[in-house]
């Protein structure tokens, strides 16, 4: 082979195994959830044949399904205003230098290091009814009277504490790149702000908000995409019961609990059809007027 | 109004004439004050849910049952970490599973962020220094896989390795994690190959190098940074996956840490102490990573999130 062929062939042969591994392990699963979505795939109960829409009818007409899906709605609202909030106090906090800096950050990350089924279970423990700690805390001063069942009984109680847990371990992300989008401005800015006599408040709104906007885009979007497919913290945290149930929870009951994968693939295209809507109209948004505020 | 103005001015000039030396001298204590309570926040709300499982992990089931709580292991032991590990008997059954699913965690982060990063770093070799045709089109295409939800390919994934007979095997775990681990790795080293001055390759070139001995002997030792932090990512990826190996593995042989903590949890019988010891030791190996690669990490985020 002459040295000249073998540079033409050379990126081929470099990109081969990446194109093996993403075309038969992402592309083609990808496509098959689209099309199985469409067909009876009963594996204990054959034979799997089209059925159009009927997945999906039969979805719509299961108020499980119904409730998970509103459920889901508010795991993301909490999800994303929770982490990009916090994420954006976070970064602020942390934005001038200090002595231990460096410190500070790496701990801060590390919610974001470890496994959600583990941070889920720690903070079962923490929410647990008779003896948590969230319980004796509250407890002792006197914000409630007694201890409480925090988690199972009330919807959106139950809600809100389980996407804490999630916001909990993905805010570090967001603050991360927030952070890095706040060290990015130039300091004259704001000694300019400053001389012009703009206070804090004022120097935020005016030049670090605008200009950290397409961090803001980034952090919104990777909370919308975590919170619409929640699954460890709502498996641990609620179990299967409906009251708290997640789309994921449900995609994984209708497929491997009762077995009806021709549901869970509609369910899981949903999904997929409506984080990539969502997660595109939320970048439009956010791109849309970069000159506002 | 005038005054105002002069006094602004002064101070701006005193600020710019004392240096960062000058303006941390003349910070007001109490914006001190509240920047190191807005730390102590930031750093209770980050780190106490870890120091709690520590602390519950630490003492005796009924210290950790104490009503109200103790903030502190009281009494401090080790009875949990002994009973995990099988040390003195006391097992309850619970340490050869809890000790093989750490080792298959290992191994299934192990392998998959090894074989991640070694496709990664050729893909992004030719994405970031060779032409070709379609070259944007795989780029983009691949790339695009980020916006996909993870459990867009779930079932599918579970068909095809049941079909082949994979299901409860290693290979499969691996071979799942990898293709969901590759495209992050290949953004992260995409960018780091691009600020690499070509002039480095083209030196070895004009020795006479080919592409291939460019990147071993040139683009990789300079890499290394980027490479660390791909891998570490994918590492910690690795560690922290649940649904599908939830779904790909059925039994011991296979299971990782996540699903035999979550199988403890959902027993109900297990008590909180040996629970968070379990806790403590599979967030511990992500943790000191984290911790100790901590630079790379850091870069490794941020490069992989804004463009």
């Amino acid at each position: 082979m002459s040295a000249a062929r073998r540079g033409r062939v050379l990126p081929y042969l470099l990109l081969s195994p990446l194109v093996v591994f993403i075309g038969a392990l992402s592309f083609v699963p990808t496509a098959d959830t689209a099309v199985e979505a469409f067909f009876r795939v009963m594996p204990l109960d054959p034979p799997n044949r089209f059925i159009g829409l009927g997945n999906f009818r039969a979805l719509f007409a299961d108020p499980t399904i119904t409730i998970s899906w509103v459920n889901t709605a508010a795991y993301v609202v909490i999800g994303v205003t929770a982490s990009v909030v916090l994420g954006t106090a976070i970064a602020v906090a942390l934005k001038q230098r200090f002595r231990l800096r460096g410190v500070v950050l790496a701990l801060v990350i590390l919610p974001w290091a470890l496994p959600a089924v583990v941070e889920a279970v720690i903070w079962s423990w923490i929410y647990n009814p008779t003896v948590g700690v969230m319980n004796s805390a509250l407890h002792s001063t006197h914000v409630i009277g007694g201890y409480h069942v925090w988690l199972g009984l009330d919807r959106w109680l139950t809600i809100l504490l389980i996407e804490i847990v999630q916001v909990w371990q993905i805010t570090p992300l967001s603050a991360l790149i927030i952070l890095a989008a706040l060290q990015a401005i130039p300091l004259d800015l704001y000694e300019a702000a400053r001389v012009d006599g703009a206070g804090a408040v004022q120097a935020f709104r005016r030049i670090s908000l605008p200009l950290i906007r397409p961090a803001l885009a980034v952090c919104a979007v990777e909370a919308l995409v975590l919170s619409l497919n929640i699954f460890d913290q709502v498996y641990i945290l609620n179990g299967i019961a409906p009251l708290g149930s997640s789309v994921m929870l449900q995609t994984y009951v209708t497929t491997f609990e009762n077995l009806n994968f021709g549901g869970g693939y509609a369910l899981s295209l949903l999904v997929t059809l409506a984080t990539a809507v969502l997660s595109l109209a939320a970048l439009a948004l956010i791109y849309r007027r970069p000159e506002a505020a | 109004m005038a005054a105002a103005q002069e006094e602004r001015t002064a101070r701006v000039v005193t600020r710019v004439a004392a240096g960062p030396a000058g303006r941390a001298l003349s910070r007001k204590p109490a914006r001190l004050l509240g920047r190191v309570v807005a730390i102590v926040i930031i750093l209770l709300w980050s780190l106490f849910p870890l120091y709690w499982a520590l602390n519950t992990s630490l003492t005796t089931l009924s210290g950790a049952d104490s009503i109200p709580a103790h903030y502190f292991p009281s009494p401090l032991v080790s009875t949990s970490y002994r009973a995990v590990f099988g040390i003195g008997g006391a097992g309850n059954g619970i340490s050869g599973e809890f000790g093989r699913s750490l080792l298959n965690s290992v191994i299934e982060s192990g392998l998959a962020m090894i074989v991640t990063v070694v496709i990664a770093v050729l893909a992004a070799y030719a994405f970031a220094r060779l032409q070709f045709r379609f070259k944007r089109t795989i780029f983009v295409s691949v790339l695009a896989t980020l916006l996909l939800p993870a459990y867009a390919t779930l079932i599918p994934l579970y068909r095809i390795m049941a079909s082949l007979s994979l299901v409860n095997t290693y290979l499969a775990v691996v071979l799942v994690y990898v293709s969901g681990f590759l495209p992050l790795a290949i953004w992260i080293l995409y960018n780091y190959f691009n600020t690499i001055p070509p002039e480095l390759e083209e030196a070895a070139f004009v020795d006479g190098a080919s592409p291939m001995k460019a990147l071993l002997r040139v683009v990789i030792p300079v890499a290394r940074p980027g490479i660390a932090a791909a891998a570490i990512i994918s590492f910690l990826l690795g560690w922290a996956q649940f649904l599908f190996p939830l779904i790909l593995t059925t039994n011991l042989a296979t299971q990782p840490v996540t699903v035999i903590v979550a199988a403890l949890n959902q027993q109900r019988i297990v008590p909180f102490t040996l629970l968070m010891a379990c806790g403590v030791i599979a967030a511990a190996v992500p943790g000191v990573l984290a911790l100790a690669l901590n630079r790379y990490l850091i870069q490794g985020i941020t490069a992989g999130s804004v463009k």
